[in-house]
């Protein structure tokens, strides 16, 4: 390996507190890594495998899945069922050749600028470390 | 002199969470809202907490849905830097005179990207944040403050001081800046009024067995609440004001309590509160409770007690003789419910307030024609026996804790019920 | 009809144009498909920003919109409502958030415009596979059920009636006014509780727009806000009437814990133990012992016990109003019988707010004992009671006592808990019907268009109860106006009859309880009113028969594929 590489991260962010601490982040000029890209969903509930698979097998090296704290779910329980769906999401992506590590969900309020910054440029170090994902590489 | 001539508006006076609910409301049945409120940003005392007992709900994500729809919401006008000067008149038709202090920033023009902040040369402490940090003489209380565009505190400002300093408006690429902005006198006709003042705390300054400005560990809970806020002047940090995270901590309840004459509702539960957050970041810390009565009301807040209690916080029902400096820290005497007098010696003291109503009600009271009664609150036309939104005067509403100290949903309720009784209005 | 979607760069000032290079973002995203133009502007949400954009559009004939530029947090609205004024569907709309979430928090300008490139490429994807969604609108009833003939239906069934509303007011009893009519004095100021109700009673009654069903119940509810249809029963003939309401309001107010299973109380074994209820009724005049206090052996007592906090343990919580009414016991135990020596045993006092300090001071000047025991019980004493109780400074102290007067907790009524299914409220662990946010919607239900006010939700006051009844007519009378068509959301999720399995997954998941199962399609059916547009039921979905308007998994696959490229 050696080579010095830029992860590629999607991060689904929920409308209502994840999205708006990221939006914080940006108003208080934290550092965000460039190589995060965000799609927003109305609630972390929303993100379902699918589109975490097709995320992988178009080259992501990380996903990111941020929503509500548990409790603060806009959507009273989005962010419940959202945490049970990442834990087995965790095992299957294992099935596809991929470490579990390269799923990574967050609860990020709508105050935790500071916060967000943190949660991105940790994962995206850990990704960095791990190297690109084995499905990059089958797949070019 | 600005006039509006619609007889289907309503004046709400204080843009807290009461002020907030009740003009959503008020806008969404179709009447025209004008919300006024004295500081520069709206959301109250809500928006100071990072959490909401009994839920440890984020206080911020929990209004700013709330704030957003009524910044967008065209039926509601919201007058920042605003008090009402006057109010003649009777129910149906109230002839509202409201002083609206410049900003000297365009809230047209301006984006809100604070490029103006760096340059200015004036540091003076921050209120929002109780005075624990500092912030420039334009400014913004707080991340995420809104509406987010920033005023000129006249009185710090250089410029207004009679120095010919421009550095703001220099660094504005949007000419958003404004030096010649004038107070404006806004006159409105409305319907029916809500005072939805809210509340401030008990000045601790007017003790002095706590040793608050004293000994430099001993916080108000106001202070803390910034202090565990993650956009507050320590992001979150719990740490004292030297710089070290402290291991032990003693609250103190009921502060002002014996002054005023009531017991304020919340402050217990905010107690329990902050001890959950304190044992959250710091799960080794040591918390004890100095307490009279424990005030834990309805179905929803003992369970939330007994969880913190479990968790090694000691809860000793004694109020403390003394508290001296020892050491880094502090020693706290207190004689314990067995008679013996003991002491405990704490890193950190946090004061609990009572809870008072604002500074402007005497003058608001006067200008409404509503009684004060107990503790300075605005009486409730009939206590106990009726609503407690009705004043004395037809029209005139109150709302929250410029009634009385309460919890949230209280308040929210109330401002809900002067919604109800406003929109009956017109039978 | 071909696409032709207008891209539009905002400088912001410098915020945008400093740290991104869109002179190299219009270069990469011009070819892209479908696009017809990509242009740049200094700050599109100013007024003649958004004049320009409004040409821009009317001008190209473009069919979508994608706009570069802050947090849709700040402008998507601004946008969208532009898109109106140029006769465009403003769901045919997309921002790509490069200022915020791209601008101010990349150092370097390369990697910032190669960012905001992939956010507006993913902008562009999603934009020409969106909907031209409409806004909805339903009929509704301004009419309103009130379950429960307490203070609190009443004071709800006072606000609400009105030549253009009608309230229907059910109440099980044969009569109005629930618990506060047997009160014969209230605190504070110890006014009579028959003489209020009474009074509340001819005001309600006095409306032309309320009509009353007493001996009555509930027998069934369906629909959902502003279209409700409710079934009652009345008694004794069984007499059905159906009615058509847009909102419910339930008050059914509270029970006393039954503590005869707390035998340490001696409750229904001694003589001379009371409930706090059995008290109060004992003071009404014309009552067994037409209002005077005495004991089963018909003389007055000499010495009271309160004890609070009954049933504190077992339930869980404290009913907060039960301080102030033992104080206002004692207060009219003394105020009957100057001589009479009154004992209060409770744990804390629980007296917030503004005024009760004050009442429990002029109280305790009455020479009025207050005894905080951390452990309480009755026991038989040869003719009388004694009480057993454990302070700090006595382990073991006693006090005979003539009579004993025991405040229980409070509870939602019994019938709470057939209501709460025949709803659909759930009920949470204290017990009573469960809030819509324990914060910001006290009144409200997880069931749009019910609310819970008084005691069924909580223990409170009667200024309380009448504040929520009241709060809840506020929120009715905002929502559902006379003539006025009630506004939905429009991203609501939608089933596909064609893929849907017929798995109730979503049913299951919906927070809302916003979809129902077609029994004879043998589909799942989402209910616009009450869906929130949150997707929880198209990620649970297993066929993907279930999607959110404009939040559909083509949609997000197409910004997955951009924002990957």
């Amino acid at each position: 390996m050696g080579e010095e590489f830029t992860p590629k991260i999607v991060g689904f962010l929920c409308n209502w507190c994840s999205y708006a601490g990221a939006d914080l982040a940006g108003a208080t000029k934290q550092k965000v890594p460039s190589s995060l890209s965000v799609i927003k969903v109305m609630c972390s509930g929303r993100v379902e495998p699918s589109l975490v698979a097709t995320a992988y097998l178009r080259g992501a090296d990380g996903v990111l899945v941020a929503g509500c704290h548990p409790g603060d779910c806009h959507y009273r329980e989005g962010n419940y069922y959202a945490r049970r769906r990442f834990a087995l999401l965790r095992n299957t992506i294992e099935t596809l050749g991929l470490e579990s590590k390269r799923l990574m969900l967050a609860w990020v309020s709508a105050s935790e600028g500071q916060r967000f910054g943190e949660v991105t440029n940790q994962f995206t170090e850990q990704i960095r470390q791990m190297g690109p994902s084995p499905l990059r590489k089958a797949l070019l | 002199m600005e006039s509006n001539e619609s007889s289907t508006s309503v004046l709400v006076i204080g843009a807290g969470i009461a002020g907030i609910e009740a003009s959503l409301l008020l806008a969404n049945a179709g009447k025209k809202v004008y919300l006024v409120e004295k500081a520069s940003y709206f959301g109250g005392n809500v928006i100071k907490l990072e959490e909401v007992f009994p839920n440890m709900e984020c206080a911020t994500c929990m209004i700013a849905p709330k704030q957003q729809e009524l910044l967008q919401n065209e039926n509601i006008e919201l007058l920042t830097l605003s008090q009402v000067e006057s109010v003649q008149g009777s129910v149906g038709d109230f002839t509202v005179k409201v002083k609206k202090k410049a900003r000297y920033v365009d809230m047209e023009a301006c984006i809100g990207c604070n490029a103006c902040f760096e340059p200015c040369p004036v540091e003076v402490d921050n209120e929002f944040e109780e005075r624990l940090n500092k912030r420039k003489a334009i400014y913004t209380a707080c991340a995420g403050a809104l509406p987010n565009v920033p005023a000129i505190d006249a009185e710090s400002c250089l410029r207004f001081k009679g120095e010919d300093c421009q550095a703001c408006q220099e660094a504005c690429m949007f000419e958003a800046i404004d030096y010649d902005q004038q107070d404006e006198e806004i006159e409105l006709k409305v319907e029916a009024i809500l005072v939805a003042t809210g509340f401030k705390p008990f000045d601790l300054s007017k003790t002095s067995q706590y040793g608050y400005k004293k000994f430099d560990n001993v916080y108000s809970d106001v202070e803390i609440e910034r202090i565990c806020a993650s956009n507050g002047p320590t992001e979150g940090q719990i740490i004292l004001r030297s710089g070290e995270a402290p291991t032990s901590v003693a609250i103190i309840h009921c502060v002002g309590r014996e002054e005023e004459g009531y017991c304020s509702s919340v402050c217990c539960m905010s107690s329990i509160k902050i001890t959950h957050f304190l044992k959250h970041k710091l799960p080794e810390i040591k918390v004890t409770h100095f307490y009279s009565d424990l005030c834990i009301p309805g179905r929803a807040y003992q369970g939330f007690y007994e969880e913190v209690r479990e968790n090694g916080v000691d809860f000793i029902r004694a109020m403390p003789e003394e508290v001296s400096k020892q050491g880094k820290g502090v020693v706290i005497k207190y004689k314990a419910e067995d008679g013996k007098e003991n002491t405990l010696n704490v890193d950190m003291v946090i004061l609990a307030p009572a809870l008072e109503p604002e500074n402007e009600s005497a003058k608001l009271a006067q200008m409404l024609g509503i009684p004060q009664g107990n503790g300075g609150f605005f009486t409730e036309k009939e206590p106990d026996l009726d609503s407690s939104v009705d004043t004395s005067q037809e029209g005139i509403f109150v709302a929250g804790c410029a009634q009385g100290p309460k919890d949230i949903p209280d308040t929210v309720a109330q401002a809900e019920a002067s919604v109800g009784k406003i929109l009956s209005l017109s039978r | 009809m071909a696409k032709k979607i207008g891209v539009y760069v905002c400088e912001c000032g410098n915020n945008i144009a400093d740290n991104v290079d869109i002179d190299r973002v219009i270069e990469i995203v011009s070819p892209m498909r479908d696009v017809e133009l990509v242009e740049k502007y200094r700050l599109l949400c100013s007024e003649d920003g958004k004049e320009f954009l409004k040409q821009s559009i009317q001008e190209h004939e473009l069919t979508h919109l994608v706009v570069a530029a802050c947090s849709p947090k700040q402008h998507e609205l601004t946008f969208m409502n532009v898109c109106v004024a140029a006769g465009l569907n403003p769901y045919l709309f997309q921002m790509a958030n490069i200022r915020e979430q791209c601008a101010w928090v990349t150092t370097n300008k390369e990697e910032a415009t190669e960012k905001a490139i992939r956010q507006i490429r993913a902008a562009i994807a999603r934009v020409a596979y969106q909907d031209p969604l409409e806004k909805k609108e339903m009929e509704v009833s301004p009419d309103v059920l009130v379950i429960g003939g307490g203070i609190a239906g009443i004071k709800a069934g006072q606000l609400l009636a009105a030549p253009n509303r009608k309230v229907y007011l059910v109440e099980k009893t044969s009569s109005l006014g629930g618990k506060v009519k047997g009160f014969e004095k209230l605190f504070t100021d110890m006014e009579s509780g028959s003489a209020l109700v009474e009074k509340e009673i001819e005001k309600l009654l006095g409306n032309k727009g309320v009509e009353v069903f007493t001996d009555s119940e509930v027998d069934q509810i369906l629909g959902f806000f502003g279209n409700f249809e409710a079934r009652i029963v009345k008694k004794p003939e069984n007499e059905e009437h159906n009615l058509s309401v847009g909102a419910v309001v339930l008050a059914t107010g509270f029970d006393l814990l039954d503590i005869s299973g707390l035998s340490q109380y001696g409750y229904g074994k001694l003589d001379d133990v009371y409930t706090s209820l059995e008290f109060e009724a004992m003071n009404v005049p014309g009552g067994s012992t037409d209002g005077k206090v005495l004991l089963k052996n018909t003389k007055p007592p000499q010495s009271v016990a309160i004890v609070h906090c009954v049933g504190r343990e077992e339930k869980g919580y404290c009913s907060k109003v039960c301080c102030m009414y033992s104080l206002k016991f004692a207060k009219m135990l003394k105020s009957q019988l100057p001589d009479v020596k009154v004992s209060h045993l409770y744990s804390d006092m629980c007296i917030p707010g503004k005024t009760y300090q004050n009442f429990y001071e002029e109280t305790k000047g009455l020479g009025v004992e207050f005894v905080r025991s951390r452990k309480t019980s009755v026991v038989q004493n040869g003719k009388g009671v004694t009480v057993k109780y454990e302070t700090e400074a006595d382990p073991n102290g006693e006090l005979t006592v003539d009579m004993v007067i025991l405040v229980p907790a409070m509870e939602p009524c019994s019938d709470t808990n057939k209501l709460a299914e025949m709803l659909g409220i759930p009920i949470d662990d204290e017990g009573f019907l469960a809030r819509e946010h324990q914060m910001l919607a006290p009144v409200g239900s997880s069931v749009g268009g019910i609310f819970v006010v008084g005691c069924a939700q909580g223990p409170q006051n009667i200024s309380e109860s009448i504040v929520q009844s009241e709060a809840a007519a506020g929120k009715i009378l905002s929502a559902l106006v006379p003539g006025r068509k009630l506004e939905l959301e429009v991203k609501t999720s939608e089933i596909s009859e064609t893929f849907c399995a017929g798995c109730k997954l979503c049913i299951s998941v919906c927070p809302y309880s916003a979809i129902t199962f077609d029994e004879i399609r043998r589909i799942s059916v989402v209910n616009e009113a009450l869906c929130h547009g949150c997707g929880v039921c198209a990620a649970a979905c297993p066929s993907g028969a279930a999607s959110v308007k404009n939040f559909n998994s083509i949609q997000i696959y197409q910004e997955v594929e951009e924002l990957l490229k």
